[in-house]
């Protein structure tokens, strides 16, 4: 039985009795009700006029449009012809991603899943929004005998409801942090289930300061470091926390001031730092003065904060902050980059024409962590690969004959 | 509809435009043509001419003319 029902609020009710998800026929991979579906969730989000006011929901939009869908089936063709999804999923999205529940749903249901979605608890306009794009389409007669598949909800902490949900999962997938993992391994999957968990990782931007002192378009340069940062107050894993600048120290002098003058300009308006966030930017700063021997650059308001460090420290990443602050490093090559990426590294993102350069120096290497190389502005960027897991194949099940 | 009507009606929606400004128009010469505007129009386009575009070419398509060449590509001539 459903506990504390009263505590859930629905954002797309599909099936009126969770009991008899289970039994709801699996999915193939990539089924055509699944793929038109998409096509018409994304030329809904695509059409309304509200959506253009957030990126991360055009974005969504334009992932799920049918030749992109098109274009995923085929990378899986040969691999999924004699695969069911697993049967139910349960999602447990990120509080400070807004679109990622989204995402996550949109992987199991293409893997071929029924799929409950808890999405974030803060009240962002973007999730709503979705939610009443897929509300619409399920309205439509042809699709009405999918809404069965979707059920998004809001609740706040329970171990409860928690319990219930699990209960009913084949594939339980967890958008981290680590403390959200522990918290939710509280509640007991079914023995043959399996569970996808995505843990607290940190990323680095690499950028080329010649390049960057060359840059013409400063301004599109600001707004792709603005959506791999301050749109998700830089706790996204794969929002850079340090800089790293590729080339002589005066180089970097110059494409720094250029960079950050950039930024600052770009967050005028758009941007506001909590008191409680500036205090913590402001500590972390002053231990990382203490401790690390850090240069502080001035602040002009509380936006940016810049560290400036003149050696990486293994554990450089235990003084990060959120909410836009950044450490600073220089140097000719990648080689201090060794000393410090563990397995928590996800992604690179990087400027300039670099990329080869970062990949044969993670791969020569042989480092335990980095699984992404990605332009600045595409850290956030979903793939139906991600952290080193095939979404669909995990998320399905093989028929052997 | 002709191609040329396709065309121009994915541009007048995408970016609320009129026929008389389209010659020229170029990503991000008007602000609607950002880079959320860019993926309207890109949705728009394959849904009018039921193609899927490459990744490299969404990301050449740079003007009015410039999409003329690459929708060109995937045999729809304008």
């Amino acid at each position: 039985m459903l506990p504390n029902s009263n505590e859930i609020q629905y954002l797309c009710r599909g099936t009126a009795d969770f009991e008899l998800l289970p039994s709801l026929p699996k999915l193939t991979p990539f089924s055509q009700q699944a793929c038109d579906f998409l096509a018409e969730l994304s030329s809904e989000i695509m059409k309304n006029p509200e959506s253009r006011q957030y990126p991360d929901v055009i974005t969504f939009g334009f992932f799920c449009r049918k030749g992109n869908v098109s274009r995923l089936k085929e990378a899986y063709q040969g691999k999924i012809e004699n695969r069911l999804g697993r049967g139910v999923s349960f999602h447990i999205a990120p509080s400070n991603v807004p679109i990622n529940f989204a995402y996550s749903m949109v992987a199991a249901f293409l893997a071929g899943n029924a799929c409950i979605v808890r999405a974030s608890a803060k009240p962002f306009r973007q999730i709503d929004l979705v939610c009443e794009c897929m509300n619409r389409v399920f309205a439509q007669d042809r699709f009405k005998s999918l809404h069965d598949y979707i059920t998004v909800v809001r609740y706040p902490r329970s171990k409860e409801i928690n319990d219930y949900f699990s209960s009913l999962s084949d594939v339980r997938v967890i958008w981290g942090g680590d403390a959200t993992i522990s918290e939710i391994r509280q509640s007991p999957l079914p023995p043959r289930s399996i569970e996808i968990a995505f843990a607290d990782r940190y990323s680095i931007a690499v950028f080329d300061a010649k390049a960057m002192c060359a840059a013409e378009n400063m301004t599109q340069i600001a707004r792709d470091f603005y959506n791999d940062t301050y749109l998700y107050d830089q706790n996204a894993c794969s929002s850079p926390r340090l800089i790293y600048w590729l080339g002589s120290e005066e180089e970097a002098q110059q494409a720094s001031e250029r960079f950050w003058t950039a930024i600052h300009e770009s967050l005028q308006g758009k941007y506001t730092v909590e008191p409680v966030i500036a205090v913590d930017k402001y500590t972390a700063a002053c231990r990382c003065a203490i401790d690390l021997g850090a240069e502080i650059k001035p602040w002009r308001d509380n936006l940016i904060s810049r560290i400036r460090v003149s050696h990486l420290r293994a554990d450089v990443i235990d003084y990060r902050c959120a909410g836009g602050s950044f450490f600073e490093y220089a140097a000719t090559d990648l080689n201090a980059l060794r000393d410090i990426i563990t397995r928590k590294y996800q992604t690179i993102s990087y400027f300039g024409e670099i990329k080869d350069k970062i990949a044969e120096f993670i791969l020569s290497n042989g480092l335990s962590g980095v699984d992404r190389i990605v332009p600045i502005g595409k850290t956030a960027d979903f793939t139906l690969v991600w952290d080193g897991y095939d979404l669909i194949s995990q998320m399905s099940r093989i028929i052997d004959f | 509809m002709t191609n040329l009507e396709l065309y121009n009606n994915a541009f007048k929606e995408a970016f609320g435009v009129e026929e008389a400004d389209l010659a020229g128009l170029e990503y991000q010469g008007i602000a609607n043509w950002d880079s959320v505007g860019h993926m309207n129009l890109v949705s728009l386009l394959e849904d009018a001419f039921d193609i899927m575009m490459d990744t490299d070419d969404i990301i050449d398509f740079s003007s009015y003319e410039k999409g003329k060449e690459i929708l060109a590509k995937y045999e729809k001539t304008i």
